[in-house]
């Protein structure tokens, strides 16, 4: 720029000057205005949509889809067009031209006009570059798959009931409902084996919360107990792994004192009350059956992870609940522990098969059969002969 | 009494002086765009003070990162306050700084004699990226360890120097407790020094070069 142009410059901003205003107070009070405009947008955003829950890092889960602050992905985003050969194009060279060309703007653009209509090609550039990075994270935000939900525990107690549902799926077949142990029955490859407890007060004495852990994450192969952490070709995530060691302590060290809310019962019940599953099957079956009973067990492909399928599957399915009639349940038959032969002339073990059932549950079993398998707790109680007790609290 | 407080201290400090040549002073007519500069510097103050507090019960090792983060939002009373401003504010704060760098880019604010300012902004726009980048793996949960594994990875593509600038972020062939410490470090120290710098620098500017005023036609 030549002097004489810089003359002009402060010629003409020194008339915009006198026309103008007093920095204190014209200015400061918008700037204050929008200062304290955001200042309510963040309390606002802090206390009503406040910062989403994640799971721990976790540098095994290898499967985690990878994403960068919403300000970076246009760049992510960028690099899907540039061929793999050729990356360092797009991480280090066009990156490094942009990011030189911004810091020496100044003296790269040599037009000395300052209004828009005088600046056509600056003005394009720049366009071009915002809606270019507009286009790239709207691009981004669309193609990236949402994360799969992982149930996040957090607290102590929502961790201890996280901890009892994977124990009863992942751990009770072997080391059985309450880690008494014992003999392994219905275990493909440990037929036999004793287990010793895993429950005991010896146990919880001498294993630490991070021993526990890393027989878990690492099993113990020699002995017969899987791997069960990802690193180790397992399928649990490290915080799901500490669920269980968090329900373990809680529940079985008697040094530690369980919190109110993690207590979960199977509700019992009263006289003439018919169980639901939404309350009570689902409940049992979670703790002592769905173990062998879900996917990829051996169990007859008699699944009951769901109502669907306690009513529906299973090479026997029909006869193993049969509305009205428990006795001739094949279910009931086999937690009565009487032998059963199926449909493909094998013989159906007692069920669970190392030790019988708790009584109560037995009949849990055989009154909600007798009454027809209500699903919900609402059908249940217009079945009942008496209001179920919950109900009773709850009115005035 | 009150005068002869300021009478002392003005003598010394020179208070009037600063008042005329900071806060007395004309400056052309502008619209609201022209916030957005403060509203920057007023975000950064506003992380500077939520960080420092949750600076007090952070503790940056993979061990422990996670858990402190979630006693601060759990335990410590207005933690998840506290947290949920510095974690909305870094957003909004990118946000701000670049559109205030659209606003100076379309009113050509840039040219003769503000050029040493853009060039300090720039800067403060790349450091605000930094405090971005490395505030994110801070939390030590999924999203950040894996952001940040990918992230560094990109730079260790850099043809040549590429492996060393990976080794150096993540000061090692790994992310590890020496990343979590580095990024830690960078942070609340080098990147905030870097910005306070810079911002004195670009507010000395400002107000010895005076606001630009909106272009007219012939300008
Ligand atoms: C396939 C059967 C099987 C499954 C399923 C299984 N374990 Fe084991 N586990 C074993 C065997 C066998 C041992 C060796 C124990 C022994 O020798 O008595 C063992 C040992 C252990 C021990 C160590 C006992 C000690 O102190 O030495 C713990 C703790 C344990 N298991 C917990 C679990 C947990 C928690 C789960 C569920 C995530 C689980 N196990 C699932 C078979 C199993
Ligand atoms: C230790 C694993 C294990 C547990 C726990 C277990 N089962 Fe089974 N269940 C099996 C196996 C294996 C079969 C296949 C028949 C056999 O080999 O005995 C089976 C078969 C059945 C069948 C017959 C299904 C068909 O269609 O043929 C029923 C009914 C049944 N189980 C009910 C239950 C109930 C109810 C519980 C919970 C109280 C339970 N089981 C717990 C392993 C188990
Ligand atoms: C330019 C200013 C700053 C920006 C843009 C910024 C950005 C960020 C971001 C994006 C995070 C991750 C937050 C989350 O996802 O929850 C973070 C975390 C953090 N920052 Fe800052 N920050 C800034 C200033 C500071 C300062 C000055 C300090 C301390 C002196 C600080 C201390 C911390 C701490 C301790 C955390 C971890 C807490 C957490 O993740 O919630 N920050 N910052």
């Amino acid at each position: 720029m030549n002097e004489e142009l810089k003359k002009k410059y402060h010629a003409k901003y020194t008339a915009a000057k006198q026309k103008g205003v007093k920095f204190w107070p014209d200015i400061i009070y918008k700037d204050l205005l929008v200062s304290f405009a955001l200042f309510i947008l963040l309390i606002g955003l802090a206390a009503f949509v406040g910062v989403a829950a994640e799971p721990k890092a976790d540098p095994n889960d290898t499967a985690y889809i990878p994403r960068p602050e919403w300000y970076f992905l246009f760049l992510f985003e960028a690099l899907k067009f540039v061929p793999g050969a050729i990356e360092w194009v797009g991480t280090a060279l066009i990156p490094g031209i942009a990011v030189l060309a911004l810091i020496a703007l100044p003296f790269l653009d040599k037009n000395p006009s300052r209004y828009w209509k005088n600046r056509k090609i600056a003005i394009s550039v720049m366009s071009v570059i915002v809606l270019g990075i507009v286009g790239l994270t709207i691009r981004a935000v669309i193609t990236t798959p949402e994360q799969e939900e992982t149930t996040l525990a957090g607290s102590i107690a929502e961790q201890v009931v996280q901890g009892q549902d994977l124990y009863s799926i992942y751990c009770a077949e072997c080391h059985q409902p309450e880690g008494e142990g014992g003999e392994v029955v219905g275990v493909e490859g440990l037929e036999g084996t004793f287990i010793k407890p895993i429950s005991s007060q010896d146990e919880m004495w001498t294993r630490t919360d991070q021993t526990l852990f890393n027989i878990i994450d690492m099993g113990q192969q020699d002995l017969g107990m899987p791997p069960y952490g990802l690193g180790y070709g397992g399928e649990l995530q490290r915080a799901e792994i500490e669920s269980i060691v968090t329900f373990m302590r809680y529940t079985w060290d008697e040094r530690a004192e369980i919190p109110e809310d993690a207590i979960v019962g199977i509700p019992a019940l009263v006289e003439g009350e018919v169980p639901s599953y939404e309350v009570h099957i689902s409940a049992v079956a979670k703790r002592y059956c769905v173990s062998c009973h879900r996917e990829g067990k051996e169990n007859n492909e008699y699944l009951m992870g769901s109502y669907d399928e306690i009513l529906n599957t299973g090479i026997n399915a029909g006869k193993n609940v049969i509305a009205g009639d428990p006795d001739a349940s094949y279910l009931m038959q086999t937690l009565h522990r009487q032998t059963v032969i199926g449909s493909d002339s094998n013989e159906i073990g007692a069920m669970p098969p190392s030790k019988d059932l708790k009584t109560e549950y037995i009949d849990m079993f055989a009154r909600w059969i007798e009454a027809g398998m209500p699903e919900t707790a609402a059908e249940a109680a217009a079945l009942s002969t008496v209001a179920a007790p919950a109900e009773e609290t709850a009115e005035p | 009494m009150f005068e002869k407080i300021f009478q002392w201290l003005d003598e010394r400090l020179g208070l009037e002086a600063i008042y005329g040549a900071v806060l007395d002073r004309k400056v052309p007519k502008v619209n609201w765009w022209f916030t957005l500069g403060s509203a920057s510097l007023f975000l950064f103050v506003m992380q500077g003070i939520t960080g420092i507090f949750l600076t007090m019960y952070y503790v940056p090792s993979p061990d422990k990162a996670y858990d402190s983060i979630q006693y601060i939002m759990n335990g410590v009373a207005f933690g998840w306050l506290i947290r949920g401003i510095h974690h909305w504010g870094a957003s909004l704060m990118v946000l701000i700084v670049f559109l205030h760098m659209l606003r100076t880019f379309f009113y050509g604010a840039y040219k003769y004699p503000r050029e040493i300012t853009w060039l300090t902004g720039s800067l403060l726009l790349l450091l605000t990226l930094g405090m971005g980048f490395t505030g994110y793996l801070l939390p030590w949960n999924q999203r950040a360890y894996w952001a940040t594994t990918v992230g560094t990875e990109i730079a260790g593509t850099v043809p040549g120097i590429g492996d060393f600038i990976l080794r150096a972020l993540r000061g090692g062939s790994d992310l590890s407790a020496v990343t979590l410490a580095r990024f830690f470090s960078a942070h609340i120290w080098l990147l905030p020094l870097g910005i306070v710098l810079l911002i004195s620098v670009h507010m000395y500017l400002i107000i010895r070069l005076g606001i630009s005023n909106v272009p007219g036609e012939d300008e």
